[in-house]
């Protein structure tokens, strides 16, 4: 058996605080590839960034406290000294954040934060990283790029904007790259053109990517697989297509229920899940899932509230898993939610 | 353009109140400059010389005139013919001729003003160099002893009163343990830049001492601040090393305020230089001011009014085109 | 603590605007100084370099323009001679009595005083090694005359005795050298033939050589390089040393160095400048502090350093041990004394209740004990010719409030009796104000303390003010009793009058006194054919003061020096003020 170029096993961030411990990522195990995309899925507080940041190493010297194994090529980097992380950093493992205006430094030019990048890994001149950044804003589709490398990040639109934070994060042909909801701040038509090109450049530079978003949208359009997370755990994980058609974990269909036009049908109805997500600090007993579940009825006794399920396969396949103690859902999906999300599909059955 | 039009009228503004307040503040000035033994007599001569006994708008439009076209001193038109040896020209812009001294404003503030440069320099030196450096570290060091004994002790020293500063660290520094030599004032031209330096060390210790609060705190606030922006993690995530995020990074956003700070001390240095430069014996403006005031010495005391206001505009017009400079988001188009 | 030195500063260009004059009785220091003996005319050894530290500015170093003691006394042994100067000797009589200096003798009077002639010596020079000629006589006291010009100084005597007709206007018909009217007036005035130049006055002047040799109004002045007010710091020396560079700093001071074309063949080192250090170094500093500071240190340089800063009250317990060794206390020829305003307290037993209710031992011991003050008995310094002890004040200094309730019973007022009590503030004189209060009420008087602040003589010399009572201090321009009453309590020389005969400026005269029984005496002083009659009648002239309750003295200031281990012959004197003279000074080396 070959090692997956990407490999988390039983990630746990835990925040001590005066009241407790915060457990924002508790067990979380993922595999990824190389030209792959896992993207993983949840509401804001389900742990997905605090994820994604301990990959990068950005905990460290933060009162967090990390264990459990990230290996990436063979190498544990929750194991390297801090100067190897740093070295990683940028170079072999890249992010995108979610608002570019505000992760870019507004006193410098964009075209010198890129440089930047660039010079970090690579001992070359002021002029030589330079003409590189330009080159990485051409490939990212910035018009003028040898202009416009001289502008500060006010002076962008807010897609540019984006599309130079993805040049910034290329630059160094990194094989891991980490996108923090790239397209939650933009313009829904923008939207599309930096998935477009981020699919474009993922292709180009046979990257893995780590795809963090809430939005199923972007899932339907990126991912190969992936891995539903609430309250700091997985709650379903698989190959994308299978999740997305036939998920077995009442979160999840709650989450494609939120979702507005899914499959570019505009009479799909808005069902937002009710309740909020759960405290990290006390989790409910059980599954943290009961409190807002509206099938734990169907689950005989108490053991939603009383028993945490585990992450196990479900009834189509091996490679799906999910954490719920429903003995059907696939059927309970058929017939409860898919009439009530896209009532066409159903009838052209 | 618009600005320095504003600035001279209030510069123009400020002259005039200054000849109001001095004559209506109730101190006859003349007696003052009769000194012991004043016969009424004698007032009155003092008076014409002074030239005091004119109307105060006209002792300020002929003010004016001076900063336009100069003046002759005495001007006394026949004093001027009979014995031009004794006259004093001062060219425009002429701010006025001291009695006290002899000498015209301008040269009193010529020679005061190398003196109160070079404090203000070293000081500005070393309040910026360790206000900064202090306010990092304790940014860095957030919540431990070391942030709080900082901040704790540039408080404690912010609390003693300048002149106490000066008078302990001349009396311990300087004269007790004899570790700096008794400071006076060096120029570089007679002593190089080293022995102007430590000369101008304890003076300029005693002033930075209490500015130097004011900046760990700032700093310290904006760099906390600006580590918790999303662009610093954005420069850790490409790799930078902790030391470039915290310096090119994090402390570049800190400047914006640092400098808005720095240029208005700088412009109201004045104040604190008067009890500095008494302290050590500096023969600076600060001193130049205090004996202006001491002897009604009227020109000197609207010279130096007139100085520190235009550099206060003047401070707050070059903070206003750094500001640019330092944040490309309010450059003007 | 800025603000009591920003008063130490103004009251300073008050109190010590005056010139030498007489010195306490013994003249030297309580306490004997370390190092050289304090012997007169006992040479020191040659060399070294003297540092003097001086703790304010001076006005000019333009002879005609000099008033401060300090200065008058430190440039006559130093700079500037003149034809007569006051030696160095710890015996008032001896000091203040005038010996020759550029003069070949001490000026002969005919006229019954109104004539005065000197003849100069041969060989006397100027620094630039020219002679020193009649011509710069006459011409230094024609500059007296440009007070329009030179402003300070005090020319205003030599001014209003030299024979010169007055203008219509109440000034004088010659306008000075600059202006040049009235030229032809003043050279009948002073005349020179040959060496002896001869000064014509309108009025006797009896002690005229006293006022040659404490002020230096007459002094030479080289007309080629008069440059009016451009030659404010200008020093052309004549004496031992001469100011390097040829220009004083009004805030650095200057150096002395020894002066090549002075000639000690032409003057009396022994009596009057030994000239011992090759070097005075002048450094002028913002405060007193500083200086003290140094002083009590005594490393390095400032072993060979002198000060005429006074030891502040601060200090006194720093001054112990060999510290103490290198002090001297001395009484000043400076007087503080009170003022109470005829205008208000019309009832002379209301008067005399002030004054014998006065607590004058409360008021020392508040300003600094006795190394502040003692005790005064008249407005006449002890060290004067004329000085007598007023029966008025004389007695327990501690005040009598009994008796004073009597005199105020006595006189019928109500009780308690409201005075007001005005003086400049500051720490010191807010205890003492406060101790003079608490006698006064003891008495039977409502006390109300009106501090000023900024500004004080040009307040208090107002006449339509409501104090009662105000404080005030003198000290007299030459050894003369002429040089205080006078300027004092002269109604025609203090008042200005405007055109409807109002009053308008009491000069010196806070008090608003007027008295024709005292200004008859004054003028007889005035034209007395010799000094010894004029000091009785200027006796007469204080007790008449003294029973009108004119003034209440408070005290004698003592001056409290402090100097570096290395000075040699350390001497205070009637010939320098009380200040420490640099006539015999020396440094080790």
């Amino acid at each position: 058996m070959t090692t997956p170029f990407l490999s988390v096993r039983d990630l746990k961030v835990h925040f001590p605080t005066p009241d407790g411990i915060v457990k924002a990522t508790d067990g979380l195990s993922f595999t990824l590839e190389k030209g792959k995309t896992i993207g993983i899925v949840g509401e804001s507080g389900s742990g997905k960034s605090v994820s994604s940041s301990a990959i990068l190493g950005l905990h460290r010297h933060t009162n967090a406290i990390v264990s459990g194994e990230i290996l990436l090529d063979g190498v544990d980097l929750l194991k390297i000294s801090d100067e190897d992380m740093r070295r990683k950093r940028g170079a072999d493992v890249a992010m995108i954040f979610q608002d570019p205006l505000s992760a870019m430094h507004p006193y410098y030019t964009v075209g010198s934060q890129i440089a930047e990048a660039y010079r970090v890994h690579h001992d070359v001149s002021r002029k030589k990283a330079k003409a590189r950044a330009v080159e990485m804003l051409d490939r990212v589709g910035i018009p003028q790029p040898d202009h416009r490398v001289d502008d500060y990040p006010h002076q962008f639109s807010g897609g540019m904007r984006q599309r130079a934070m993805i040049a910034m994060a290329l630059i160094n042909n990194p094989s891991l790259l980490i996108a923090d909801e790239p397209t939650t701040a933009l313009d829904v038509t923008v939207q599309a053109q930096i998935l477009d090109l981020l699919q474009d450049l993922q292709r180009d530079f046979d990257a893995a990517v780590i795809m963090i978003t809430h939005d199923l949208g972007v899932i339907a359009e990126m991912a190969d697989d992936v891995l539903v997370m609430y309250a700091g755990r997985a709650v379903e994980y698989g190959a994308g297509k299978e999740i997305l058609t036939h998920p077995e974990m009442p979160y999840t269909w709650g989450l494609l229920s939120s979702v507005p036009d899914v499959a570019g049908d505009t009479s799909a109805k808005l069902i937002p899940i009710p309740g909020n997500p759960p405290s990290l600090l006390t989790p409910p007993p059980g599954c943290a899932f009961n409190p807002r579940c509206t099938h734990k009825d169907k689950v005989p006794g108490d053991l939603c509230t009383t028993v945490l399920p585990d992450l196990v396969p479900g009834v189509r396949s091996e490679t799906h898993l999910k954490r719920c103690h429903l003995a059907n859902p696939d059927a309970i999906y058929e017939q409860e939610i898919l009439p009530e999300i896209l009532p066409e599909l159903v009838e052209e059955r | 353009m618009r600005r320095a039009i504003i600035g001279i009228i209030l510069l123009l503004a400020l002259s005039l109140l200054t000849f109001v307040l001095f004559f209506s503040s109730g101190v006859d000035v003349t007696r003052f400059a009769c000194g012991k033994n004043c016969t009424p007599e004698k007032r009155a001569t003092t008076e014409k010389a002074l030239g005091y006994d004119k109307p105060t708008v006209v002792q300020w439009t002929d003010f004016l005139q001076g900063v336009v076209v100069g003046r002759d001193y005495p001007d006394d038109p026949e004093l001027q013919r009979e014995s031009p040896e004794i006259v004093t020209h001062c060219p425009a812009p002429c701010f006025g001729f001291s009695q006290v001294n002899a000498k015209t404003v301008n040269s009193l503030i010529a020679e005061a003003a190398p003196v109160s440069i070079s404090l203000a320099m070293v000081a500005v030196f070393l309040w910026v160099l360790f206000g900064v450096l202090f306010g990092l570290i304790a940014a860095v060091r957030k919540g431990t002893w070391i942030d709080r004994g900082i901040v704790g002790a540039t408080l404690v020293v912010y609390a003693f009163p300048t002149f106490f500063i000066g008078i302990f660290l001349l009396k311990y520094v300087a004269i007790k343990w004899q570790l700096l030599p008794f400071p006076q004032y060096v120029t570089i031209a007679d002593g190089g830049v080293g022995e102007w330096f430590v000369n101008l060390l304890l003076p300029a210790t005693t002033l930075a001492l209490f500015y130097l609060a004011g900046y760990v705190r700032i700093t310290r606030a904006f760099v906390l601040e600006s580590l918790s922006e999303d662009y610093i993690r954005t420069a850790t995530a490409k790799g930078l090393a902790p030391r470039k995020v915290l310096f090119k990074h994090a402390l570049r956003a800190a400047l914006t305020p640092l400098v808005t700070m720095i240029g208005l001390d700088l412009a109201s240095l004045l104040g604190g230089a008067i009890i500095t430069e008494t302290v050590f014996s500096y023969h600076g403006l600060g001193a130049l001011a205090l004996r202006a005031n001491v002897s009604y010495d009227l020109p000197v005391l609207i010279g130096l009014l007139l100085l520190a206001g235009a550099f206060v505009i003047l401070a707050n017009i070059v903070v206003d085109v750094l500001y640019a400079y330092i944040d490309p988001r309010v450059r003007l188009d | 603590m800025a603000k009591m030195r920003k008063r130490m500063v103004a009251l300073s260009a008050v109190a010590a605007m005056t010139a030498a004059v007489l010195a306490a009785c013994g003249g030297g220091s309580d306490n004997p100084p370390s190092g050289g003996s304090t012997g007169d005319g006992e040479a020191s050894a040659k060399g070294g370099t003297l540092q003097y530290l001086q703790h304010f500015p001076f006005e000019s170093t333009d002879p005609q323009r000099i008033y401060y003691g300090v200065e008058l006394a430190n440039f006559r042994r130093t700079l500037y001679r003149s034809l007569v100067a006051f030696p160095f000797d710890n015996d008032p009589d001896v000091a203040n009595t005038p010996v020759p200096d550029l003069a070949t003798d001490t000026g002969t009077s005919t006229e019954g005083g109104k004539v005065w002639s000197f003849t100069l010596k041969d060989g006397i020079k100027w620094e630039d090694g020219s002679d020193i000629t009649c011509e710069d006589f006459k011409y230094g006291a024609s500059r007296a005359f440009a007070d329009d010009v030179l402003t300070g100084g005090a020319g205003f005597y030599i001014k209003g005795y030299l024979d010169i007709p007055a203008d219509p206007k109440g000034g004088s018909m010659y306008k000075g050298p600059y202006r040049g009217d009235g030229q032809e007036l003043f050279d009948k005035a002073v005349t020179c033939d040959g060496k002896t130049i001869t000064y014509n006055f309108n009025k006797p002047w009896p002690d005229f050589p006293l006022s040659v040799a404490s002020l230096m109004a007459t002094d030479p002045y080289k007309e080629s390089i008069d440059k009016g007010d451009r030659s404010k710091w200008v020093v052309m020396s004549n004496g031992p040393y001469k100011v390097d560079g040829g220009t004083w700093d009004v805030n650095k001071g200057a150096t002395f160095v020894r002066n090549e074309n002075y000639d000690p063949a032409t003057d009396s080192p022994d009596l009057l400048r030994q000239a011992n250090p090759d070097q005075i170094n002048y450094e002028l500093y913002t405060a007193p502090e500083p200086i003290l500071d140094r002083l009590v240190a005594d490393a390095g340089d400032d072993k060979n350093a002198v000060t005429a800063a006074r030891i502040p009250p601060a200090y006194f317990s720093q001054i112990e041990g060999p510290v103490a060794d290198r002090t001297a206390t001395v009484e000043s020829p400076y007087t503080n004394y009170l003022v109470p305003n005829q205008k208000t307290l019309t009832d002379p037993k209301v008067r005399q209740a002030l004054a014998i209710a006065t607590n004058v031992d409360g008021y020392i011991k508040a300003e600094g004990g006795e190394k502040a003050g003692v005790p005064a008995e008249s407005i006449i310094n002890p060290g004067l010719p004329g000085y007598t002890e007023q029966e008025m004040f004389s007695g327990s200094n501690e005040g009598d409030p009994d008796a004073a309730k009597a005199l105020l019973e006595e006189a019928g007022v109500d009780l308690p009796y409201p005075i007001k009590y005005t003086y400049g503030q500051s720490e010191t004189q807010d205890k003492t104000a406060a101790i003079l209060k608490e006698g006064w009420e003891k008495a039977g008087f409502q006390v109300t303390l009106d501090p000023l602040a900024d500004t004080y003589y040009d307040v208090i010399n107002q006449p339509d003010k409501d104090s009662d009572v105000v404080w005030a201090g003198w000290g007299a321009d030459w050894p003369s009793a002429m040089t205080v009453l006078p300027p004092l309590f002269d109604s025609r020389q203090n008042f200005a009058t405007d055109a409807n005969g109002n009053v308008t400026n009491l000069g010196q005269d806070y008090g608003y006194y007027q008295s024709d029984e005292f200004e008859s005496l004054v003028d007889q002083a005035a034209t007395a054919p010799d000094i010894d009659t004029q000091n009785d009648l200027l006796t007469q002239a204080d007790t008449v003061l003294a029973n009108d309750v004119a003034y209440i003295p408070l005290d004698t200031s003592t001056f409290y020096w402090l100097y570096g281990s290395g000075i040699t012959n350390f001497m205070t004197d009637a010939a320098s003020s009380s200040y420490p003279d640099l006539g015999p000074i020396g440094v080790t080396q």
